[in-house]
């Protein structure tokens, strides 16, 4: 494979702008990256292979792993792809992008997995690309598992992108594991014809600073969109979740539904901006951003945006910041169960309302179970 | 004599600073059902609350005792792990988690209290069935989120449920009939009624009479102002419908009323 040059310099000024306000990663310009293609061992693979019955494509470095890998029509590798003309191309995103495979899926009869791991024995970046595209009518759901492993402190900026043509359903769970000294930087751009609908979790539960950006063009009568989205942080962890949705044609519904649990110093940023285009009539667009903070030092910042040129439209946004609910707590303690039970419960709830609608079996229970690990508590859930 | 099931000796306890009740004494025997009636503001959910730990209520003075043991030494869990239950007027929603979920968390913390063994799947399935259909409770409702999405008739069935299924000595319904149309009552009074025996009693918080003439009480308590004003059998329920609270307004003096 070829490198491309990587210019890391584009990190160093980045937080003095206003989309990065909260989130700085000047340091990354300071890292020598390694842009190799390293090889991992079958057994770390399998760990990540929840599902043997489905598809499962991994990327390694951004590199195809062919041998790993259980590929299906309707499921193309590129080693050569032109952004050109791509949904990524119509905005405009700071994070750049390394040359890497691209997987392209264009059919799925059960639900597809991607696992994208990125190692080295030195700080490595890698990008990875997945091209979802779901024609008139068709249904596509997708898995991936984002993993950076070793504590080298990689760097990964993986890039998906989701188009959805009339009456289409696309699925896509994105959960970020591993490492807790790694960076990530991702994007997902969507663009949705009428009446198809895009539902997309992004979940966080590993990393040292993770910025997941969401950009959807809504370009059609009648669409639906969910983006949702959890995290559970602690230590130093921060992540960012930089969401802009488009309203560009009447009658969409759109909303952003991210919630988290922060412990430690970690930090949340959250900022949703809802653009309503002139003419995109009844609009129902709704953002709503939840943490609950475990710490005094603990940090959860919510950027709603509005941007409406249209009469006739009902965009709502919310935000909640607190502690463990006392009432709650009380009605679980009054019917025996311990405090600190109790207490784990109710995170375990409060997270667990965004896994519960995951269609794919396998990857709720992966999904959970990781959530429980990291959880103080969590094991006392596993034994219910 | 025997060990009183529960007994409140002069109880005082105040929110914020307000105190709310103000010298409460009563007793409850096993198998008895004691009703406490009085006007909004006059402590009931309040004794309801500070019963089950509640902790923003702060007992400032006397004391109950809970067969035998001081209860005001207890914390909420341990509380309800020794046979309390306490039916909640507005139960918390709380999504994330189904009520058959969180339930087996409840039935196995008491068990594991008590140094029983926890129930296996299969057994806690087999209870949720039997005590869901003794209050006519859809088992469906139960995999959704804990209360997420009840109508008003199905939180309260859904009370009584858990009433059912965790088995305590001394049951506690805060208001239970409020927001229950005629239907839902009967319900719920069959639920309770079914629960009566002889190794359980009962405390029966409500503003109307109406719910008495399904869950028919041994003792009528009519509190105002913070204190029990006067006692009496079933029959003084319906004198308070006849009359009003006002009638008893003097009397927590000592004065005799009727």
């Amino acid at each position: 494979m070829t490198t491309m040059t990587f210019d890391n310099t584009c990190f160093e000024n980045l937080h003095k702008t206003e989309a990065w306000m909260y989130t700085n990663v000047s340091s990354l310009a300071g890292i020598d990256f390694a842009l190799a293609t390293t090889v991992v061992d079958e057994s770390t693979i399998k760990t990540y292979d929840i599902a043997p019955a489905n598809s499962f494509i991994v990327l390694v470095n951004g590199v195809f792993n062919e041998d790993a890998s259980r590929i299906e029509s309707g499921i193309d590798i590129n080693a050569n792809y032109d952004l050109a003309g791509s949904i990524a191309s119509r905005g405009s995103s700071d994070i750049p992008r390394l040359e890497c495979d691209s997987v392209t899926i264009t059919k799925s009869a059960g639900t597809i997995h991607i696992l994208q791991l990125v190692t080295g024995d030195c700080p490595t970046a890698a990008s990875g690309r997945v091209f979802i595209h779901a024609a008139d009518g068709e249904s596509i759901s997708v898995a991936e598992t984002h993993v950076c492993l070793g504590d080298s402190g990689h760097l990964f900026m993986p890039l998906t992108e989701i188009m959805a043509e009339a009456n289409a359903n696309v699925t896509l769970v994105r959960a970020i594991r591993g490492s807790n000294t790694a960076y990530q930087l991702g994007q997902l751009h969507v663009s949705q014809h009428e009446s198809s609908e895009v539902q997309t979790h992004t979940i966080t539960l590993a990393g040292k600073c993770l910025r997941n950006e969401v950009c959807a063009y809504l370009d059609g009568k009648h669409i639906e969109s969910n983006f949702d989205g959890m995290y559970m942080l602690g230590e130093n962890q921060h992540v960012d979740n930089h969401l802009r949705i488009e309203h560009n044609f009447p009658n969409c519904n759109s909303r952003e539904f991210y919630k988290g649990i922060l412990d430690g110093n970690a930090k949340s940023v959250f900022t949703g901006r809802i653009y309503v285009k002139e003419g995109a009539t009844e609009t129902d667009a709704k953002q709503t951003n939840q943490n609950i903070l475990l710490s005094d030092n603990a940090n959860a910042m919510a950027r709603p945006q509005l941007e409406i040129y249209n009469d006739d439209v009902a965009c709502t946004h919310g935000a909640t910041t607190g502690e463990i609910d006392e009432e709650a707590k009380l009605y679980l303690r009054s019917r025996g169960i311990p405090k600190d039970a109790a207490e784990t419960l109710l995170m375990f709830a409060f997270l667990n309302e965004s896994l519960e609608d995951l269609a794919d079996d396998a990857f709720k229970r992966t999904l959970t179970d990781e959530l429980l690990s990291a959880m103080p508590g969590g094991e006392f859930i596993r034994t219910l | 004599m025997t060990t009183p099931l529960l007994e409140i000796k002069n109880l005082h306890a105040n929110v914020e600073g307000n105190d709310i009740l103000k010298g409460v004494n009563l007793t409850v025997n096993l198998g008895e059902v004691h009703s406490i009636m009085g006007p909004n503001g006059s402590g009931k959910s309040t004794l309801a609350s500070v019963l089950a730990g509640h902790d923003a209520y702060e007992v400032t003075e006397g004391e109950i005792y809970f067969m035998g043991q001081d209860l005001l030494e207890l914390d909420a869990d341990q509380r309800a792990c020794a046979g309390i239950f306490l039916a909640f007027q507005y139960p918390v929603e709380i999504p994330g988690v189904s009520t058959k979920f969180f339930l087996k968390a409840a039935v196995n913390a008491m068990r594991k209290y008590r140094g029983e063994e926890e129930l296996d799947a299969m057994d806690f399935l087999d209870l949720v069935e039997e005590k869901a259909a003794s209050v006519k409770l859809n088992t469906d409702l139960l995999d959704r989120g804990v209360n997420e999405g009840f109508s008003g008739g199905e939180k309260k069935r859904a009370e009584i449920f858990q009433m059912a299924m965790l088995n305590p000595k001394l049951c506690v319904l805060d208001e239970t009939d409020s927001g229950l149309d005629i239907d839902a009552l009967r319900i719920v009074a069959d639920g309770v009624n079914n629960l009566r025996n002889p190794e359980r009693g009962f405390v029966v918080i409500t503003h109307y009479q109406r719910l008495l003439d399904h869950i028919v009480p041994d003792f009528v308590h009519v509190l105002i102002d913070g204190q029990i004003a006067k006692s009496g059998g079933k029959e003084l329920a319906i004198e308070l419908e006849e009359k009003g609270y006002a009638a008893f307004e003097n009397c927590s003096t000592g004065c005799c009323c009727g």
